[in-house]
C-alpha cells in the first residue's frame, strides 16, 4: 500500500466543467447537482461558484431557502449533501455547467493504526437489530442500495481478507489491496449502467465501478461503506505519480470502523475512513470530497431529465491547482 | 348534510317460504372457518335471515333459483354495458394473496381489458361487528400517520429500537431525496386501505395495509350501484350505510390543504392515473369523474420554477392537489425510478419547495411491508399508550433474530413473505426457507395464516361459501381525525383455498354495513353552487385530452366516410360500371387504405381488387398493410379509452361495441375471406351506429374548449374527404374522361357526400356540372359541401382559445369566405374550365386540411418530439 500522497494541508483550485450539446433543441430541463465540495473539520470550502450557461429561469438549493424548514439530518450523520436543483424553460441546444471551488483539505488518516480497529465480527454483530441494542445511525450504508445489489460473488470474493475477529481495517486494506490487484483500470470499459455482476465477471472497470465492489464486499459482511464522489489531484505534489482518475471525477469509498485510531472520532466524519481501490491508497490532503452517499446514483454529479434534445453529446473535464501546501 | 331520522325498529326477523327456500340451497360451509351466513345452529344469521325475507316470494325452488339467476345475469350485463374493466397482465406480478394492487403499472407487459367480476349478493357486516372494525382501524389509520411523523422528525422508533432500522432505511419506499421533508399541513396520509379479514373466532384480523396510492373506490362504488339496484328493499330495510360522504371527506380534506398550498379558495385538484394501461384504470376514470376532478397522466403534468402545472389546451394551469393512484416510486424521474415515463419531471423539487400536496405524500411506501406490522404495537403503547385494537394476522420478521428462533421449527401453517418488493424479479423461492434467511435475514418475514371467513355467493343454483377478505378505508379529515369509509371492497377466492387476488380470478361483493344510528343520505350531487365554485367545477381540458377528442372527431369522420366508401364499392363491383368510376373507386379505395398499395385497380382486376378489400376490412392491426375499417375503429377506440373520464357510458360502450361487433360479423374461416353477404348488412350496421356515436358528439357533449377540438378534428377530415373525392373524380384530361362523364359516376360521388336526396329533390336529374358543384362545392346550406364544412370550421375555429393572432393564422390558412369560388365565375364557364377550377379547389383544400391539422396540434397539444429523456 502506498501512503497518503499529501502529508500536509493543500490549498486547491478546482474547475470541473461539465457540457451537454444536443442535436435538436430541449425545450423544458430540470437538472440535478451535487458539485458543491462539502465541509468539515477537515475539509474548508474557501470559494464556490456554480456558473450555468444558459442561466437557468429556476434555482433551488437544497433546502429551498424560503418556502421550508432546513430538513433534519438523520442524526449523527454529516447531513445531506448540498443539492441544487435547476430547470431551464427556455428552448437550448447545449448546457455547460461549470461549478468552482477553492478548498483547503487537511489529511485525515496520518495516525491510522489499522491493527488497532474493533474486530470486524464483532462490529458487523453489534449492528444487527436487537430491540435493546443502541440504534447506530451508520448502520443505512450497510443496506444494499441501488448500485450495489447483494451477491453472494461479493461476500466470497471478500471472505479471503476477513479471517475471524481480525481489526477490520486490516481486513478493508487487504481487500482493498486485492481489488487493486485484481482488477484492471481501463477506462470507458464500463459505462454507469453496467452491473456490478458484470465488473465482478469481466475484472475491469473505471473507479465507480471499483468504489461500488468495495462497498457491495464490505456490506456483504454486514459492514457500513459509503460512497465518496470527488476529485483527485491532477499533478500529484513532490512529483510523486500521478493518479488514476484524475482527469474526471472521482469515487472512493468510506468504511465504517468507529474506535480506530488515526480516525476522527468526532464531528460529522466520525468512524469513517476513507479508502481508494482504485489507486490502493487511502486518500490524504489530494483527494476532495463532494458529496457522499449510498452509492453513485445518491451523489451523482449532474443529471437531468429533459425535453426534446434528441442526440446529445457530454464533454466532462476537471482541473486542479494547488495554490499552496502547508 | 341531509340525514334521515331513524324509524323505529320494526325489524321482523322474517321465516317466509322464499327464505326456507333459499336455506335449503345453501352449501356447507367449512367448519374450520367463520360463516358469514349461518349461525352455528345453521339458521341464517340475523341479517341475512332479513335479507332473505325481503326477496320477493316464489313458489317453487326452481322459480327461486331462475329469479337468482336472472339478477346475476343483469349484474353481469350492466357491468359489461358500463363497460367496468380491469387489466390482467399476463405476467402478474407476484402479488401477495390477499391484495389486489398489482404494484406499479408495467406499461411494456401485454395485457388484456377484462370485464370487473362482481357478484350478486353482498356481504353484510352487522352495526355491532362494524364497531369493532371501525374503532381498529381508526387508531391504526392514526399510528400509521404518527410513525412517518416521528420518522420525518424525532426518530424515536429508531432510536428505542421499537422498529428495526432495515425496515425503514433499506426499505425502496423510503425516500431520500425527501428525507426529513414535512409535507404541507403535516399531513402524510390521507387515505388508507386495510384488508381484513374475520377468523374463526370471530374477530376481524389485518391481513396487509396499503398507504401508497390504495386502489378499490372506485370499483366499490360501483358494486355498490349495481347490487343496491338488485335488492332495493333489503337495502333499505336493512338500513344500509351510504358511502357517498366519505368521498366528499376525502377530496375535501385534500381541497382544504391545497387551498393552504394555492392561497386561495379553489385550489385546482386532479387524480393523476399511471394510463390506460394500469390495472385499474377504469375506476380511475370512474373516480375522477364521481369526484369532479379532472384526470391526468403525468405527461399531462410539468413543473415549472418548483411549482406543478397541468398542460391546457388554453396553456399552463396550476395544480395545488394531487389525488395519487400512481406509486411513489414512478412519480420522478429526475429523483426516483429514472426509467419511469409515468412521472413528473421535478415533482419532488415541487414537494420540498411545499407547493402541491400529494394524497397521499411521497414515502409511505415502507408501511406495505409485512414486516411493519411485528412492531405496530411496540408503537401504538409507545406513541398511545395503548394496546391494537386489531391485531395483525401474527407476524415474525426474519431479521430479528429471537423472532426467527421462534419461529423457524414451526413454518407449516405459515407463509414466508418477502419483507421488500421484490421490483419485478422473480418470485421468492419459499422452498428452502432456512437457505433463503440465512442467505439474507432481513428480506424475510414469516407471517401466519387466519382462515378467512366464508361469504355466500350466488353461483350455478347453490349458495356457496367462500374465502372473503374485506379492504376498508380510513380517510382523514384534516385535523387529525380521521374517518371509516362504512363499507369495503370485498374481494373473495374463485375457490375454497385461493387467493382472493382480482388478478388471479377473485371475484367482488358489495359490502353492507348496516347501522342501528341514522342514516347518512349525503349525495354526491352538489346543492348550490357559489360562482367561483362553478368556474371551478369547468374542468380544464389537458392537452393530452385535447389531443385524444380531436383524434376521436376525426376517427369518428374518417371511419364514416371509409364505411360509405366500401359499401358503395361493392354494391357496385358486379355492375357494368364506366371504367373512369372504375378508376375513381380504386384511387379512393387506395388513398382511404380500403386496400394496400400495389394492389391491381378495379380496371385491372376487379376480382383481386375485391379479395383484397374484402380482406383488409377485419384487419385492425394494418398487417397486410391496408389501413381499412376494423383499424379506423380500433384508432377510435383507443381516442375514446384515454377519454373515459369524459365521455358517457353509453359513449365509450358504443364505440367498444362497435370494433367487437363488426370483427365478430365478419368472422370467417382462416383460409376464406367474409362474403359480401355478410359485409354489407355489417357496413348498413356500422353506418348506422356511427350516425348514433356522431349524435352523442354532436348533441350530447358539454362545448367547452374539448368538444370544440373535436369538432374541429371531424370538419378537417370531412373538408379533407369532400375535397379528396372531388378531386379524384374530376381529375383527367376531359370532362368526358372522368369519372363525371356518366349519370353512374354523378350520382356515385353525390351519395359518398350524403347529398342525393338534396341533389335528386333540387335538380331532378340534371347531372351537368354546375348543379353539381353548386350542392357539392358552393352551398353552404349543405353539411357536406366544402363551402358547408368551411363555414363551420371557420367559426369553430374563431371560438377555440388562444390570442386572437395565433387563431387568425390558422383563420388565414382557409379562404376567407365561402370557398374562394362563386357561382359567377363559375356560370357560362365551358364545362372543362369549370372542372379545372374545381380540381384546383380540391388540391389546395386537401393541402390546407393537413397543414391546418398540423399547426393545431403544435399549437394545442404535446408535440411529438418532445419525449423526455434523462441526461
Amino acid at each position: 500500500m502506498n501512503s497518503s500522497a499529501a502529508a500536509t494541508a493543500l490549498l486547491m483550485e478546482v474547475q470541473h466543467d461539465t457540457h451537454y450539446r444536443y442535436a435538436a433543441p430541449v425545450s423544458l430541463a430540470h437538472h440535478l447537482a451535487h458539485l458543491q465540495p462539502l465541509q468539515d473539520e477537515h475539509q474548508a470550502l474557501l470559494a464556490f461558484d456554480l456558473d450555468i450557461d444558459p442561466a437557468p429561469e429556476a434555482h433551488a438549493g437544497h433546502p429551498h431557502p424560503e418556502l421550508h424548514a432546513p430538513p433534519q439530518p438523520l442524526q449523527g450523520e454529516g447531513g445531506q449533501p448540498a443539492q441544487r436543483f435547476f430547470s431551464l424553460m427556455q428552448p437550448h441546444r447545449h448546457l455547460r455547467v461549470r461549478a468552482s471551488s477553492r478548498v483547503r483539505v487537511a489529511p485525515r488518516f496520518a495516525a491510522l493504526q489499522p491493527a488497532q480497529s474493533p474486530a470486524w465480527d464483532a462490529l458487523a454483530a453489534s449492528l444487527r437489530f436487537s430491540a435493546s441494542a443502541p440504534y447506530q445511525p451508520a448502520v443505512q450504508f450497510a443496506y444494499p442500495s441501488p448500485f450495489v445489489p447483494r451477491l453472494q460473488a461479493l461476500r466470497s470474493y471478500a471472505q479471503p481478507s476477513f479471517d475471524a475477529g481480525l481489526p477490520v481495517v486490516q481486513g478493508a486494506l487487504a481487500l482493498m489491496q486485492r481489488i487493486h490487484r485484481d482488477f484492471t483500470y481501463e477506462a470507458d470499459s464500463t459505462s454507469i449502467d453496467t452491473p456490478l455482476q458484470q465488473v465482478l465477471q469481466q475484472r475491469r472497470g473505471v473507479c465507480q465501478d471499483f468504489a461500488h465492489l468495495m462497498i457491495g464486499a464490505l456490506r456483504m459482511l454486514g459492514l457500513p461503506a459509503r460512497y465518496v464522489s470527488g476529485y483527485l489531484l491532477t499533478q500529484p505534489p513532490e512529483g510523486g505519480p500521478a493518479l488514476l482518475g484524475a482527469d474526471a471525477t472521482h469515487a472512493w469509498v468510506q468504511l465504517w470502523c468507529p474506535g480506530t485510531p488515526g480516525v476522527p472520532a468526532a464531528g460529522s466524519g466520525a468512524g469513517w475512513l476513507d479508502l481508494d481501490p482504485t489507486n490502493n491508497r487511502v486518500p490524504g490532503a489530494g483527494h476532495v470530497r463532494l458529496a457522499q452517499g449510498r452509492d453513485f446514483g445518491d451523489v451523482t454529479p449532474l443529471h437531468g431529465v429533459i425535453r426534446g434534445g434528441g442526440r446529445h453529446t457530454l464533454a466532462v473535464g476537471v482541473s486542479t491547482r494547488v495554490l499552496s501546501a502547508g | 348534510m341531509p340525514q334521515s331520522p331513524a324509524p323505529p325498529r320494526a325489524l321482523t326477523v322474517s321465516t317466509s317460504d322464499t327464505a326456507a327456500l333459499l336455506q335449503a340451497h345453501a352449501l356447507p360451509s367449512d367448519p374450520a372457518a367463520w360463516d358469514e351466513l349461518r349461525a352455528p345452529g345453521g339458521d341464517f344469521r340475523p341479517a341475512w335471515a332479513t335479507f332473505a325475507g325481503l326477496l320477493p316470494a316464489v313458489a317453487s325452488s326452481k322459480a327461486l333459483v331462475h329469479e337468482l339467476d336472472q339478477r346475476r345475469a343483469q349484474v353481469q350485463q350492466r357491468i359489461r354495458l358500463d363497460g367496468v374493466t380491469h387489466n390482467v397482465y399476463v405476467d402478474a406480478p407476484a402479488a401477495a394473496s390477499g391484495t389486489a394492487d398489482a404494484g406499479a403499472a408495467t406499461p411494456a407487459t401485454p395485457n388484456a381489458a377484462r370485464p370487473w367480476s362482481l357478484e350478486l349478493l353482498p356481504l353484510i357486516i352487522e352495526a355491532g361487528d362494524w364497531a369493532h372494525i371501525c374503532a381498529g382501524v381508526l387508531q391504526r389509520a392514526a399510528l400509521l400517520e404518527r410513525v412517518l411523523v416521528d420518522l420525518a422528525g424525532p426518530q424515536q422508533l429508531l432510536h428505542r429500537g421499537l422498529l428495526p432500522p432495515a425496515l425503514v432505511l433499506r426499505h425502496p419506499g423510503w425516500l431520500r431525496p425527501l428525507q426529513g421533508h414535512r409535507p404541507p399541513g403535516g399531513q402524510h396520509l390521507y387515505v388508507v386501505a386495510f384488508d381484513i379479514a374475520r377468523g374463526v373466532d370471530g374477530r376481524w384480523w389485518l391481513a396487509a395495509q396499503r398507504t401508497q396510492g390504495p386502489s378499490g373506490l372506485g370499483y366499490m362504488l360501483h358494486n355498490r350501484l349495481v347490487v343496491a339496484q338488485q335488492f332495493p328493499q333489503a337495502f333499505q330495510q336493512l338500513r344500509v350505510q351510504r358511502i357517498a360522504s366519505a368521498y366528499r371527506q376525502l377530496l375535501s380534506t385534500l381541497e382544504q390543504q391545497a387551498a393552504v398550498v394555492a392561497g386561495s379558495s379553489t385550489p385546482r385538484v386532479v387524480l393523476l392515473t399511471p394510463g390506460p394501461y394500469s390495472e385499474t384504470y377504469f375506476e380511475h376514470a370512474y373516480l375522477a369523474r364521481y369526484l369532479g376532478v379532472p384526470l391526468v397522466e403525468g405527461g399531462d403534468l410539468t413543473v415549472r420554477g418548483e411549482r406543478l402545472y397541468m398542460k391546457t389546451v388554453e396553456g399552463l394551469e396550476p395544480v395545488h392537489g394531487v389525488l395519487r393512484r400512481l406509486d411513489d416510486d414512478w412519480c420522478d424521474p429526475l429523483e426516483l425510478r429514472a426509467d419511469s415515463t409515468l412521472g413528473v419531471p421535478g415533482l419532488l423539487q415541487a414537494c420540498r419547495a411545499g407547493t402541491v400536496v400529494l394524497a397521499n405524500a411521497l414515502g409511505s411506501g415502507f408501511l406495505e411491508s409485512p414486516a411493519v406490522q411485528a412492531y405496530l404495537p411496540a408503537a401504538a403503547q409507545h406513541f398511545f399508550g395503548q394496546p391494537l385494537l386489531m391485531p395483525a394476522m401474527p407476524t415474525w420478521w426474519c431479521g430479528d433474530a429471537p423472532a426467527w428462533a421462534q419461529v423457524r421449527g414451526a413454518l407449516a401453517d405459515k407463509v414466508m413473505r418477502s419483507t421488500y418488493p421484490r421490483g419485478g424479479r422473480a418470485p421468492a423461492d419459499h422452498s428452502h426457507p432456512e437457505l433463503a434467511v440465512q442467505e439474507d435475514a432481513d428480506a424475510w418475514t414469516v407471517q401466519a395464516r387466519v382462515a378467512m371467513s366464508r361469504a355466500p355467493i350466488w353461483g350455478d343454483g347453490a349458495l356457496r361459501p367462500r374465502p372473503a377478505m374485506v379492504r376498508v378505508y380510513a380517510i382523514a379529515d384534516g385535523q387529525g381525525g380521521w374517518q371509516v369509509m362504512p363499507g369495503g371492497m370485498t374481494r373473495v377466492a374463485p375457490r375454497d383455498d385461493g387467493s382472493v387476488s382480482m388478478q388471479r380470478g377473485g371475484t367482488s361483493l358489495d359490502t353492507w354495513v348496516i347501522t342501528d344510528g341514522p342514516l347518512d343520505t349525503y349525495s354526491m350531487l352538489p346543492q348550490r353552487l357559489q360562482a367561483d365554485e362553478l368556474a371551478r367545477r369547468r374542468r380544464p381540458v389537458s392537452s393530452r385530452t385535447g389531443e385524444n377528442l380531436f383524434w376521436l372527431g376525426r376517427y369518428t369522420e374518417r371511419t364514416e366516410q371509409v364505411v360509405r366508401l366500401a359499401r358503395a364499392t361493392l354494391a357496385m363491383l358486379h355492375t357494368g360500371v364506366p371504367a373512369p368510376v372504375r378508376q375513381a373507386l380504386s384511387t379512393l379505395a387506395l388513398r382511404s387504405g380500403l386496400v394496400p398499395l400495389g394492389v391491381p385497380t378495379l380496371v385491372q382486376s376487379a376480382t383481386l381488387f375485391e379479395r383484397s378489400l374484402l380482406a383488409g376490412l377485419a384487419d385492425a392491426t394494418a398487417a397486410q398493410g391496408a389501413c381499412s375499417i376494423a383499424y379506423n375503429l380500433a384508432a377510435l377506440e383507443r381516442s375514446a379509452q384515454s377519454l373515459r373520464d369524459r365521455l358517457s357510458p353509453e359513449h365509450w360502450g358504443l364505440v367498444r361495441s362497435m370494433g367487437s361487433g363488426f370483427r365478430a360479423a365478419l368472422a370467417h374461416a382462416a383460409d376464406a375471406l367474409p362474403t359480401a353477404t355478410q359485409v354489407l348488412p355489417a357496413l348498413d350496421h356500422l353506418g348506422l351506429q356511427l350516425a348514433a356515436v356522431t349524435g352523442m358528439q354532436t348533441d350530447r357533449m358539454t362545448r367547452d374548449h374539448g368538444w370544440r377540438l373535436l369538432t374541429v378534428g371531424r370538419l378537417i377530415e370531412r373538408l379533407q374527404g369532400v375535397a379528396v373525392r372531388l378531386e379524384v373524380f374530376v381529375h383527367a384530361e376531359t370532362v368526358q374522361k372522368s369519372a363525371l362523364g356518366s349519370v353512374t359516376g354523378v350520382e356515385l360521388l353525390v351519395d359518398l357526400l350524403d347529398s342525393l336526396i338534396t341533389f335528386r329533390a333540387r335538380y331532378q336529374r340534371h347531372e351537368d356540372l354546375l348543379a353539381l358543384a353548386d350542392l357539392l362545392v358552393l352551398d353552404e346550406t349543405n353539411p357536406r359541401s366544402l363551402a358547408g364544412v368551411l363555414r363551420r370550421l371557420r367559426m369553430e375555429i374563431d371560438k377555440l382559445p388562444g390570442p386572437r393572432a395565433s387563431l387568425l393564422e390558422l383563420r388565414a390558412l382557409l379562404p376567407a369566405n365561402g370557398t374562394g369560388l362563386s357561382l359567377q365565375q363559375l356560370q357560362g364557364a365551358e364545362d372543362q374550365a369549370v372542372a379545372a377550377q374545381l380540381l384546383a379547389l380540391a388540391q389546395q383544400l386537401v393541402g390546407r386540411a393537413g397543414e391546418l391539422a398540423d399547426r393545431l396540434g403544435g399549437h394545442y397539444f404535446t408535440p411529438a418530439h418532445g419525449l423526455d429523456q434523462r441526461v
